[in-house]
């Protein structure tokens, strides 16, 4: 981390950062990865919405607010989640773009997929934003998420 | 003049916009790889990706395609977008029910020489399915 923020910000300092993430993310070290966030970063899980009666919740906030407890959770339903990153792109002004594959076996429930002991594998792509201290302040992310449910055996569209 | 990365990339936008599948797949390379995540999709060429479009825009003759972000990585343009429009023909497997649709999406290209020469489309299937009115993924054509 100091190491990482001591350099200055350039496409490759960004995209070492945002590497470091998901080696981080692949070790489950969720306060390793949050560490690597500013303190105010948003976070957008795109596919992430919840319909109830009177609104849907969506996947949108901070890190600390959002981020965490969901990859806490995430990594406590599939204990063998891992991630493979395909392809890292990034410029001087601090956005990276990763394209990773996500997976794991389910082991707990998932939203209102009962486990089955089930393996997902789902291609997933990432806009990060990194400031000028080396700490990422925006992720935004995309995946199909009708592709994990029916990996996982849960055909209904929730 | 060759046209820039990001260039390139806003052409096919705002022609995708206009429903002007022609004008968007002059921008694109003949070898073109070809990757829509959503429905597993993952070939080469321009017709691949002529067909994506073409389809888009038949089942969606509204379609509106609103750029909230395009983002420049070298040779890399990832664009999001939002895509919305009121369902006319049958799409991705579902029927016509005259639904609304709006799906937020990220679009990877990757650019030589001012043309397209990868693409590779995100977005969730279980929100445009809850949109179209699926209910299930094992039946996706029963209404």
């Amino acid at each position: 981390m100091t190491e990482l923020s001591q350099r200055p910000r350039t496409a490759e300092s960004a995209a070492a950062v945002v590497t470091e993430f998901f080696d981080r993310y692949r070790a489950h070290d969720v306060d390793g990865m949050t560490d690597l966030c500013s303190i105010t970063a948003r976070l957008s899980y795109v596919p992430v919405e919840i319909w109830g009666k009177q609104r849907v919740l969506r996947g949108d906030g901070t890190v600390g607010t959002v981020g965490k407890p969901l990859w806490t959770g995430l990594i406590a339903a599939f204990p063998d989640l891992s991630n493979t990153v395909h392809s890292v792109t990034s410029n001087d002004e601090g956005d990276v773009v990763v394209q990773a594959d996500i997976e794991g076996t389910q082991q707990l429930a998932w939203g209102l997929i009962t486990p089955a002991g089930r393996h997902y594998r789902e291609p997933h792509l990432f806009i990060f934003h990194v400031n000028p201290d080396l700490l990422i302040d925006s992720i935004i992310g995309y995946w199909n998420d009708a592709g994990i449910s029916q990996q996982l055996g849960h055909n209904e569209v929730d | 003049m060759t046209r820039t990365p990001t260039q390139t990339v806003e052409a096919f936008l705002a022609a995708l916009a206009r429903r002007d599948v022609d004008a968007a797949m002059a921008l694109v390379d003949p070898q073109v790889t070809v990757q829509v995540h959503p429905f597993g999709l993952d070939g080469n060429g321009a017709d691949v990706l002529r067909t994506v479009l073409a389809d888009l825009v038949r089942a969606f003759p509204d379609l509106i395609i609103s750029v909230s972000q395009v983002i420049t990585t070298g040779d890399v343009v990832t664009a999001l977008f939002k895509a919305d429009g009121t369902q006319a023909a049958g799409y991705a497997g579902a029927i016509n029910q005259e639904k609304h649709l709006d799906i937020d999406q990220a679009w990877r290209f990757g650019t030589a020489g001012g043309l397209i020469t990868e693409v590779a489309a995100y977005w969730c299937q279980a929100q445009l399915y809850r949109r179209l009115a699926v209910k299930r993924y094992d039946e996706i054509a029963i209404a």
